[in-house]
């Protein structure tokens, strides 16, 4: 990795270009800005945390002792009820007599599952709203922004609960709920990108030589907001586990997968948190790691594209 | 453009946006399968004769746009109709919730400003050191923690363990004071608020703490702080005049902090029995008074959406530029 800096990376994958490059010079510098993380120690903290929660979630069936919802029972044949950390159940088990750790390993699904489609389709809609909006201007920039005004006006927490209540609480209804209002602060920040790059030379020269609108918005305009487009996803897999997260917290998660959020839920309302420390520090601590995790990537990034901070 | 023309425009389009929501969330109690009656009255109790005339009288047979417009002219005129559950208006049932959420996030968001400039100011000053450094990743910390396991935690640590705070509630049925101190004025409602504000605090002190550092950066280097440090001025009133200086973005900040404060705070009522307006929201939708759960969403919406104009109008009181776009 020896001879390039971090401006350098800067200058190639963020710098605006004026012409399209060949493939093999595309994909140099977005590696480089795939591996920038790795330059710093909260970086490296970062990748390290996320790479595992992506392997402990991959061979989740593999790593947890016990299936996460098999209730254990005593010798007696009595339910093993709030049972202490020891050696056969590392983390105890919960008021209903499931292991707390093979719950943790388990619940590392659903972050990923939550995170990496919530991503994608904030991204998807936020970023195509942004584009159109910002590209075209006019009357279409004018609904597409009463769209967004509407989606901020909207309290996100009490909607996400709502539609998932009234749908029928499921992981789905999760995502799709919390995709359905988090895309309005990529399409803002897009926008506003998009409207000065239009300006530029690079879009006049393709529009002289008569590129479509299609193709100017998608193979001109849309590589030069990638960097933050990739900005905003990432702290918007944060939020997104976050709000599932709450969402479970509040009795409306999906009754049959184990998530951090729900095993919060059970512990608070069968009144376990006033002793049972094993099984509500642990997937607290969890999600709080994976989300510091994420910010601490996108800090990484944000230096990039906000350089007032660097 | 004028002012007024330009909060007329800005107004129009807060009521665009209202209607929109509530002609939203018609739509979304219209797709529970069942109406009010069969929820209501349970299923197949009540002969279906009855129903019917009970559909009528409710107006559940006209078409969804007269019952849309029905709707909404009631909203207007301030009757959210009757809960299912309490038997009463949803107005009398909202109405203190609302006062009680007040009464719990004013304070988180008073505190949670003065505690952000104050860190924030202290962090800019240090630009570039080791504990700035340390200080902007530790302000990252309380944003990532989940606000209700942050009141877990709290719960269990003084309300269980030390018991030195109430486990929830905003008092106690039957409270006798045992000392003077305890004999002070709302002493029974300050105690339950702590560890609640606490919570709320940590979880929204970040912000304001990055905006006002970022700010203080940005203030450091201008000439009037030259000018201070050639007048020799103390280092203390120095940092003085550079935090008064840089406090407009955590002000105008401030509103849109109110707003997600309202919604946010859905959690920090339900961890600690907080009668607001964000359980009540929660606990309806559970027992499926849809009437109460529809005012109180609506409520947080209206309370959202407005502090939304507020800003819009004062940002173009402030800033004329602003009033083209």
């Amino acid at each position: 990795m020896a001879g390039w800096t971090r401006e350098s990376a800067v200058g190639e994958a963020l710098g605006i270009r004026q012409t399209a490059l060949s493939r093999r010079r595309r994909i140099a510098p977005v590696l480089r800005l795939a591996l920038l993380p790795l330059g710093s120690w909260s970086g490296r903290f970062a990748i390290f945390v996320l790479a595992a929660v992506v392997l402990v979630a991959a061979v989740a069936p593999a790593l947890a002792p016990y299936d996460p919802l098999a209730n254990h029972f005593d010798a007696a044949g009595q339910l093993l009820r709030l049972d202490p950390p020891s050696a056969r159940y590392k983390l105890g088990t919960t008021y209903y007599g499931l292991d707390v750790l093979s719950q943790l390993i388990y619940g590392t699904r659903i972050v990923l599952v939550v995170g990496i489609t919530c991503a994608v389709l904030i991204g998807v809609i936020g970023t195509n709203v942004g584009l159109v909006a910002g590209y075209y201007g006019g009357r279409v920039d004018g609904l597409l922004m009463r769209l967004t005004d509407l989606a901020f006006g909207i309290p996100f927490l009490p909607f996400v609960v709502m539609l998932v209540a009234l749908l029928r609480p499921s992981l789905w209804n999760t995502i799709v709920a919390i995709s359905m209002l988090m895309w309005r602060t990529s399409a803002r920040v897009i926008r506003s990108q998009v409207l000065s790059l239009r300006e530029r030379g690079f879009v006049r020269a393709a529009r002289i030589a008569g590129a479509s609108d299609l193709r100017i918005l998608y193979v001109h305009i849309f590589p030069n907001v990638l960097p933050m487009v990739l900005l905003y996803v990432a702290f918007d897999i944060a939020y997104a586990v976050l709000a599932e997260a709450s969402v479970s917290f509040l009795g409306f998660g999906d009754p049959n997968q184990v998530s951090w959020g729900q095993m919060l839920y059970l512990a608070y309302v069968s009144g376990s948190i006033r002793q049972a420390w094993w099984w509500t520090l642990p997937p607290g601590l969890a999600i709080s790691l994976f989300v510091i995790a994420v910010f601490l990537v996108g800090r990484n990034y944000e230096r990039l594209t906000n350089p007032r901070l660097r | 453009m004028a002012f007024w023309r330009y909060a007329g425009r800005r107004g129009l389009h807060t009521a665009v946006t209202l209607l929109l929501l509530v002609g939203f969330m018609f739509v979304l109690f219209r797709m529970i399968p069942g109406d009010p009656t069969t929820m209501m009255l349970g299923t197949g109790e009540l002969p279906a004769e009855a129903q019917q005339r009970l559909r009528v009288l409710w107006g559940l047979d006209r078409p969804l746009w007269q019952q849309f417009i029905a709707y909404a002219l009631n909203l207007l005129q301030g009757n959210l109709g009757m809960s299912f559950y309490f038997r009463r208006p949803v107005s009398e049932v909202i109405a203190p919730m609302l006062a009680n959420t007040v009464l719990l996030m004013a304070p988180v968001v008073i505190l949670a400003i003065v505690i952000g400039v104050a860190g924030g100011s202290w962090l800019g000053w240090r630009r570039g050191g080791r504990a700035e450094e340390i200080g902007a990743v530790l302000a990252l910390i309380p944003r990532a923690l989940p606000v209700f396991w942050t009141g877990i935690v709290l719960l269990a640590l003084f309300a269980y363990q030390f018991r030195w705070f109430p486990i929830g509630g905003i008092r106690e049925a039957f409270f006798f004071p045992e000392n003077w101190w305890q004999r002070l004025p709302f002493f029974d409602i300050t105690r339950h608020l702590v560890l609640p504000v606490a919570t709320g605090v940590l979880a929204s002190v970040a912000d304001p703490l990055m905006i006002q550092r970022t700010a203080l950066l940005e203030v450091r280097h201008e000439d009037f702080m030259v000018l201070a440090r050639a007048r020799g001025l103390s280092g203390r009133a120095q940092r003085r005049l550079a935090r008064r200086n840089a406090i407009l973005p955590v002000l105008t900040y401030s509103a849109i902090m109110v707003g997600f404060a309202f919604g946010g705070q859905v959690l920090l009522e339900v961890v600690f029995n907080w009668p607001g307006i964000g359980r009540l929201m929660v606990d309806s939708v559970t027992q499926r008074d849809y009437p109460v759960a529809q005012a109180a969403f609506l409520m947080m919406a209206a309370v959202v959406v407005f502090l939304n104009l507020l800003v819009d109008l004062a940002y173009g009181w402030l800033d004329p530029r602003i009033r083209g776009g």
